[in-house]
């Protein structure tokens, strides 16, 4: 729905402020988005995909607990790991200071230029691939890896003539995310002072106060999101994978020197996105804690805990029906198209979604009034259930990939052998299909929930009286600069998001025990 | 807060409960605020306004964008009483979009002088804040500094810090030199000022400050109260502020205020709750909780925010900085501005 | 008991199968061979009603099941039971559970006791507890077979089930599942490529070549 009234608005056109846009800030703005997206891209690419390599195909020093430590990350909110980068790398930031009067280095801005930016945004999404690329590898028999050496081939050619081609489909869909993401970004981008194309939709809404402009605007954002969907299904080609065999024999044995190079590794990007950002809110929270600290904190989590979990539940219960295999070859057209429209919501920035919403049920209203009914503004404006619908919109998409994956795991022999001892369509998906979607479906509920946890503009806008989360918190007191009393919040919220991370890696490896 | 407590254990309940709930709590002895001034701001306030009148408030925070857009969809079906909010553009926006009431009363007219409220009383302004220069005492002599328009001067290329022009206390400021001036002029300026810059401007006035005091930068300009903020963690930081345009125009001030709603179900309790804000009392710990200056010229600023001395104000009409921003914004994208 | 006229199948744009027909009595074991890609497993699966054809007609016990190459009655309502080459044994369920899939409408005891007959007809007793992936591939696919025999259908159709086995295993298997399959008298069909694996298990066998059956 946000998405068609967002679509709408080019009924209504503003010439004068489109010319302004157009000639203005839409030439830089899409340049910039476009390095952003090919930087980020790349970056989640290379980074997810080797670290997802490298912990599933070689063994080497400390691989174990690396394995789940780089899962973390992706607990941290984006803009606070923003913040911390800024706090710590920044020309007044200890690391320039410490090379300005101990190295005599000359300082500089990493403001400049698109690099920092990327960085910071390769780091928080980095685990979209590598969560996805992963499982995929697991999911690689290990005897084709092995007729691939067998046959004289280095590690280098296996891995980029048979892991990485055949892992396409999953890298595919982890960029996918994150480049949605990375469009739908206000919180990072602003810190930075970076203008992308969701700058210049606040602009036109916040300081024009243009709504029309703003739509239109958004839906260009939209478009490119179906163009990413769109190569997304392409990249994924036609082949079909399917195998439920997972080994945990790894092909590669590396130890020694190389093998503590590459643990050094690994070790280093978890510090950087995770151990080194966490350092920085625990030093800055144990410092605000007297100041900070209340009760309303108890508010604070469950507030966060319950609309976390009805999201979860919800957008996962929608997510799996729309990923059931369906019982025949093919799916309808028209159940797919509804699915992409579904999956879309994940590029909008937050608030924006958030006010088309509100601009969609003003709109239900105006024309219940008009048949002489009632206006139901006031019913569903501040509603919990307004809220919910904007997570599950938003968060449609990142739920139903990981399902989908697990659906797509399930063999068509599964199907007809059900089918000829007799089972029903019901009984074939209440027996069969949910419980082998069982792990996808619980991955993809705790990423939801994570996501939730995180979401702030949406929840800002649309939460009802007391309804408070720790997003909101953290940005309250971060808006206001008090970093410190900030960190509190923050660090409930990465410890919480991490506790759903490390069940998701529990659960990741039950079902790779059992199937 | 108290719909929360019971919602954990009846989930489903609450998806259509809760704004039952909120209309069931709504009577005469209680207030609704929408605010974008934040929680942490108000909420020491509104407790001990509770405590005088017996009144309870209920407030839900967010930009203020989006809870003008919120309440002007909810219409007469709203529940707001009042809205908070801070900049006077904001404010003005507020009430040419018709969301406010006429509220004119001699507790009102005697607490707050008139140019810090709209002349129809639609709102009040309830504290002043100044952005002013700030500048490190190690490396700029004082008497260097004058005006604003001054820092666009070749003198201070790549010294220069300043605030995101997303920010809508740079929008105000430069809608005043529009107004003062004229565009082209504000536009010279404007360009003067991205040409001296030592960083990409700062996504908050606390970078600004951290930039100086770290050599990146030598001049800036913040809002006093940030300045307020870092002398009370480091009572030596190498930084003073210093009064702009004290021969010319006088010091960019803005304010933070509040009007009552027009459809607002609690009329009465939301003016007692203004006139109670206005008080000398409220003042005292509205102006001090975020070290601004009082609107009330009979409250005392802080100790601290008192210890800069006085200064004179930029006497331009608020709602110009409404009126203009648009305009502010297009001439800042225009020059580059960022 | 079983008759199927007129079968055409088509691949894309070749005919692979064309007027194909065949009738078996009650009890009857045929087996079918033929090059891949000859539409011997096309022909089973049509019967099956998993996949459609050009044209052809199933009748089984008197009802009409397919005609026209359109399917009148569903895989599930079909009554017939069906061996995969790789098993297909469901991974999230342990033996038990999978040979009970089928016959989930009887009383637990009668499921219990019908496992238990079937478990012990195929020598595989007390493994109920386990998983697919704690068994061999011979082990799997006896259990797939109890477990397509376990609602007594009236037909069997068996899709080259012991090709993905090792070749001493292979032929120990076929006699069993053969003993298996006359004990039981049910009519089943093989799919098989192996010419000699036809001959040892079934009464009849069947020869798909330049489209057309020919039985010896």
């Amino acid at each position: 729905m946000p998405i068609f009234v967002v679509a709408l608005s080019w009924l209504f056109t503003e010439r004068e402020l489109w010319a302004h846009f157009s000639t203005v800030l839409l030439p830089n703005l899409i340049s910039a988005t476009m390095v952003l997206l090919i930087g980020v891209g790349l970056g989640v690419t290379l980074l997810g995909t080797l670290l997802a390599y490298l912990v599933v195909m070689v063994e080497f020093p400390g691989r174990r607990w690396l394995e789940w430590a780089l899962f973390l990350p992706f607990a941290i909110p984006a803009y606070v790991l923003a913040f911390v980068y800024l706090g710590v790398f920044d020309y007044s930031g200890y690391v320039q200071v410490w090379m300005r009067e101990v190295l005599g280095l000359p300082g500089f801005d990493i403001r400049t230029g698109p690099w920092a930016i990327i960085l910071t945004f390769v780091l928080v999404f980095y685990p979209y691939v590598y969560m996805m690329v992963r499982a995929s590898f697991k999911r690689q028999k290990i005897n084709i890896i092995e007729a691939g050496q067998l046959l004289g081939a280095s590690p280098l050619r296996v891995f980029f003539k048979i892991s990485l081609p055949m892992a396409r489909p999953a890298v595919a869909a982890g960029l996918l995310v994150t480049l949605m993401e990375t469009l739908a970004d206000f919180g990072v981008v602003s810190l930075f002072n970076f203008d992308t194309f969701t700058t210049a939709i606040y602009s036109a809404w916040g300081d024009f106060r243009s709504i029309e402009v703003a739509a239109q605007l958004a839906s260009l954002l939209v478009l490119v999101a179906f163009f990413l969907i769109f190569f997304e299904k392409k990249a994924r080609g036609q082949a079909k994978y399917y195998s439920n065999d997972v080994s945990n024999k790894k092909p590669y044995y590396v130890l020694g020197f190389v093998g503590w190079l590459i643990s050094l590794f690994v070790f280093c990007v978890f510090m950087l996105s995770f151990a080194m950002p966490m350092l920085q809110l625990i030093i800055w929270g144990w410092a605000s804690m007297g100041e900070e600290w209340s009760v309303k904190y108890v508010d604070l989590i469950i507030s966060t805990s319950v609309l976390t979990t009805l999201a979860a539940l919800i957008t996962v219960s929608i997510a799996t029906i729309l990923a059931l295999p369906s019982r025949c070859k093919r799916n309808s057209p028209w159940l797919k198209s509804l699915i992409s429209m579904a999956t879309l919501g994940y590029a909008l920035p937050g608030s924006i979604m958030a006010v088309g919403l509100l601009y969609g049920i003003n709109q239900v209203s105006a024309i219940s009034v008009y048949f002489g009914g009632q206006s139901i503004n006031h019913i569903i404006f501040g509603s919990i259930a307004l809220l919910l619908f904007a997570y599950v919109s938003r968060f449609m998409a990142i739920g139903y990939s990981s399902i989908k994956a697990s659906a797509e795991q399930i063999k068509p022999v599964f199907t007809q052998s059900a089918r000829l001892l007799g089972a029903s369509y019901l009984r074939l998906i209440w027996k069969i299909y949910l419980p082998m979607m069982m792990p996808g479906v619980l991955a993809g509920g705790l990423l939801v929930a994570v996501d939730v946890m995180k979401e702030l503009p949406a929840t800002y806008l649309l939460r009802p009286f007391g309804w408070d989360t720790l997003a909101v918190q953290v940005y309250e007191l971060s808006a206001e600069g008090l970093f410190e009393r900030a960190a509190i919040p923050a660090l409930i919220m990465v410890l919480f998001g991490a506790v759903l991370m490390l069940i998701f890696q529990l659960l990741d490896q039950k079902s790779s025990k059992n199937l | 807060m108290n719909i929360k407590t019971w919602a954990p254990s009846t989930l489903a309940l609450a998806l259509t409960v809760s704004s039952i709930g909120i209309a069931q709590a709504k009577s005469e002895d209680s207030v609704t605020v929408y605010s974008s001034r934040k929680e942490h701001l108000i909420k020491p306030l509104f407790v001990s306004f509770t405590k005088d009148t017996g009144i309870k408030v209920m407030y839900l925070t967010g930009k203020s964008g989006a809870l003008i857009e919120r309440l002007k969809l909810e219409g007469k079906n709203t529940k707001a009483d009042m809205f908070m909010t801070v900049d006077a553009g904001n404010l003005w926006y507020a009430a040419t979009q018709g969301l406010f009431q006429a509220v004119q009363t001699q507790t009102l007219e005697s607490n707050i002088p008139s140019h810090l409220r709209d002349p129809k009383g639609l709102w009040t302004g309830l504290s002043v804040r100044a952005r002013t220069i700030v500048y490190s005492t190690e490396r700029v002599n004082p008497t260097d500094l004058s005006t604003y328009e001054n820092l666009a001067d070749s003198k201070w290329a790549g010294r220069l810090c300043l605030r995101t022009s997303k920010k809508i206390y740079t929008k105000s400021l430069v809608a005043s030199m529009i107004y003062h001036h004229s565009k082209n002029r504000a536009g010279d300026i404007i360009s003067g000022w991205v040409n001296n810059l030592a960083a990409i401007p700062n996504a908050k006035d606390s970078h600004i400050m951290n930039a100086i005091v770290s050599g990146q930068c030598d001049v800036g300009l913040v809002n006093t109260y940030y300045f307020a903020r870092l002398i009370a963690q480091n009572p030596n930081v190498p930084l003073k502020l210093f009064w702009a345009n004290q021969d010319t125009t006088g010091v960019h001030v803005n304010v933070s205020g509040a009007g009552v709603i027009k459809y607002a179900p609690n009329t009465k309790g939301a003016i007692k709750l203004l006139e109670w804000l206005s008080s000398a009392k409220a003042q005292a710990i509205y102006a001090s909780l975020n070290k601004e200056y009082p609107a009330n010229q009979n409250v005392a600023s802080d100790e601290v925010v008192s210890s800069w001395g006085l200064f004179k104000q930029d006497k331009m009409n608020l709602a110009q900085t409404g009126i203009l921003q648009a305009d502010a914004v297009k001439l800042m994208q225009i020059k580059g501005y960022r | 008991m079983l008759s199927v006229n007129h079968l055409s199948i088509v691949y894309q744009t070749t005919q692979v199968l064309s007027e194909f027909d065949l009738s078996l009595a009650t009890g009857d074991i045929f087996a079918l061979t033929g090059d891949s890609g000859s539409g011997k497993s096309s022909a089973l699966r049509f019967i099956a009603g998993l996949d459609e054809a050009q044209s052809g007609r199933v009748i089984l016990d008197g009802k009409q099941l397919s005609n026209n190459g359109v399917h009148n009655i569903a895989p599930e309502l079909r009554e017939i039971g069906m061996v995969f080459q790789d098993y297909a044994l469901f991974p999230h369920m342990n033996i038990k559970k999978n040979i009970a899939f089928g016959i989930h409408y009887l009383s637990n005891n009668k499921q219990k006791a019908r496992i238990e007959e079937l478990l012990l007809m195929i020598g595989l007793e007390g493994v109920e507890k386990k998983y697919p992936h704690q068994l061999s591939g011979g082990e799997q696919q006896r259990v797939a077979l109890a477990r397509a025999l376990a609602p007594s259908p009236k037909l069997l159709l068996l899709d080259e089930p012991f090709s993905s086995l090792d070749k001493s295993l292979q032929e120990q298997l076929v006699l069993q599942v053969r003993d298996i399959l006359k004990k039981t008298n049910v009519t089943s069909i093989l799919v098989t490529h192996d010419k000699r694996e036809a001959t040892i298990f079934a009464d009849k066998v069947g020869m798909i070549e330049n489209k057309q059956l020919t039985i010896n």
